[in-house]
């Protein structure tokens, strides 16, 4: 039997194009990303068109990178994990065709990877000592999502949005308060000198029992305050706004995680996704999964973006369990969680 | 010396493994627009075909566009990719040109490919196959005879080009005989009055496909155009619409 397995791994789903080595699943010889978000901000969001065209322009540097700093060749890898969905098709496609070339040219297994799947992984390079079962708090640009995770590749998922993700609607409110794009981090940044009770938005917490989200409502809170305090001709405070819009979109999502948790009787909490780097979102569930008696675990900033690393651990787990595609894996954009 | 060709611009894929004897074995897919999830295989059955491994192919041809954006960036990172991996050079082939191989004989016409990028546009060129005379010194680019630049036209205005400047018979190839009939045949009348030939290309010739891009890429090989994987560049002939849309604003 083998002493390591090594996997190269390849992510480009949306903005970043991402290649990465790992060792054994949780060991991160190497993780480079390269972002498009300043490509990207001209035009207020990701264009796919462009996206597609610089992960292509991107990749194949990239993954050279990758190897380079790991210290290892193509020759020694004996996988290659990839994501091939959720996302942007057009995205997807480029690190899929060239993850399946070095799968043909090196013989090497092919693995499939679930995009937030990866992002769940993430906490498992960040903490040596997690494993399932737990419950995974997943926050991105495009998903909010609650997902009951029973093994390594066994995963259900328990709550999702209903309409905008999280991350949208910080894009939507960041849009209008004059802030920029990505929204996420300059509402996080402005917040902090915001007081948070000073506007009481919509908190949405649908029908009872239910663990799905909705934020359209509150975000049209938010949108409709600012124009009648407009037609008042009063001055909005802009500091105010952004901590008063983040405190009721992460109460909702903090309340749901944590209850769901205490539900299934699950007593670990872990979050994943884009927006886990919120400060007031880790601060929130930092303070109710202590009081619950819940144990939380959180990825590093790094390994909140979109990155290869996740999907090499994810990878490492699948093939472990005997899950390896073939040549003729397709790209999903739409591809649901938890269809192992 | 083993040339693997792949060509995905078009609506059915293709890939083609060809040597300086001769042999040459094709695939075409049949599936329409599914090129992400067949060309491995199709690279795997050529290979089977001859009782060849991948590390047989010793230089790899892409068709680099203009053509479907997707389907460029398909073919172009598969070629890279697999040149990354086991150190081949790479060929990259301008799609409009391949078309002087789609038939025999093409120094007799005129090969015209229009391929549809929607709204009365078209990504066109017009080329013809060089004389032997006039072979020696063409021989750097397949001996191949520039007749209309190739690039992103309004269909009218080049058809109108081409009817200028041909001086023989022509025949028009690419999906834009479908999406542009009219016009075509308007223009093979004008050439008519001419006294000059023109006609679309039988079905079975109509389409880009890795055998002639193959060809051309062979000559391009022998020529010494060969670049490494980080050089392939995708050949889209225009800019990304949220791009042109910003330029536009901009300049208001
Ligand atoms: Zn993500």
């Amino acid at each position: 039997m083998k002493q390591q397995i090594l996997t190269l791994a390849i992510e480009s789903s949306c903005d970043e194009t991402s290649a990465a080595v790992v060792r054994n699943g949780r060991e991160v010889l190497s993780n480079i990303i390269s972002s498009q978000i300043d490509v990207h901000k001209v035009f207020g969001g990701v264009v796919p068109e462009i996206a597609s065209r610089h992960h292509l322009d991107n990749i194949n540097q990239v993954v050279d990178q990758a190897l380079l700093e790991s210290g290892m060749t193509l020759d020694d890898m004996d996988m290659i994990g990839v994501t091939y969905g959720p996302g942007l098709v057009g995205a997807l496609l480029i690190g899929l065709s060239t993850a399946k070339a070095f799968s043909l040219a090196k013989g090497i297994p092919l693995v499939g990877v679930h995009h937030l799947q990866g992002h769940i992984s993430a906490n498992y390079i960040e903490h040596p000592d997690l494993e399932p079962p737990f419950l995974a708090l997943i926050v991105s640009g495009g998903h909010t999502s609650l997902v009951d995770v029973s093994g390594y590749n066994e995963m259900k998922v328990i709550g999702g949005t209903r309409d905008d993700a999280a991350g949208e609607a910080f894009d939507k409110v960041a849009r209008v308060l004059g802030l920029g794009y990505p929204g996420g981090p300059l509402i996080d940044r402005l917040a902090k000198e915001g007081n948070k009770d000073a506007v009481p938005f919509k908190r949405v917490y649908l029908e009872k029992g239910s663990r799905d989200f909705s934020f359209s409502g509150t975000k049209t809170g938010v949108l409709n305050y600012i124009n009648s305090e407009k037609q008042a001709g009063r001055e909005i405070n802009k500091a105010d706004v952004a901590a008063s819009f983040q405190q009721a979109v992460m109460e909702v999502i903090v309340g749901k995680a944590v209850e769901a948790a205490r539900d299934l009787g699950r007593d670990k909490i872990v979050l994943a996704g884009g927006v886990a780097a919120n400060s007031c979102l880790r601060e929130m569930l930092t303070e109710a999964c202590h009081e619950q008696g819940l144990k939380l675990y959180c990825p590093s900033l790094l390994l909140c973006t979109d990155n290869a690393a996740m999907i090499g651990c994810a990878a490492y787990y699948r093939y472990q369990e005997g899950l390896v595609d073939d040549l003729t894996l397709d790209a999903v954009p739409g591809l649901p969680l938890g269809s192992v | 010396m083993q040339l693997l060709t792949i060509e995905t611009t078009g609506a059915s894929a293709s890939v083609a493994l060809s040597d300086q004897e001769g042999n040459l074995t094709l695939e075409i897919s049949s599936d329409r627009m599914n090129h992400l999830q067949n060309l491995m295989t199709m690279i795997q059955s050529v290979l089977e075909k001859r009782s060849l491994q991948i590390g047989d192919v010793t230089a790899i041809a892409v068709s680099e566009g203009p053509g479907s954006f997707t389907g460029i960036r398909i073919g172009v990172s598969a070629a890279r990719a697999l040149a990354q991996a086991l150190s081949l050079p790479v060929i990259p082939v301008p799609t409009l040109q391949s078309f002087v191989y789609q038939e025999p004989s093409g120094e007799n016409f005129i090969v015209s490919p229009l391929f549809d990028a929607r709204r009365s546009q078209v990504y066109a060129g017009a080329y013809r196959l060089a004389n032997p005379d006039e072979r020696e010194e063409l021989a750097s680019d397949g001996g191949i005879l520039p007749v209309v630049e190739g690039k992103a036209w309004d269909v009218r205005e080049y058809l109108a080009r081409l009817a200028e400047e041909a001086d023989r018979e022509v025949r028009f190839y690419g999906d834009g005989t479908g999406a542009y009939e009219k016009e075509i045949m308007e223009c093979i009348e004008t050439l008519a009055g001419r006294g000059i030939r023109g006609s679309i290309a039988k079905p079975e010739h109509r389409f880009q496909r890795a055998d002639s891009v193959g060809m051309l890429g062979m000559e391009r090989m022998i020529a010494g155009k060969m670049v490494n994987y980080g050089q392939v560049k995708p050949v889209y002939m225009r800019k990304a619409e949220a791009e042109r849309k910003l330029e536009e604003a901009c300049q208001k």
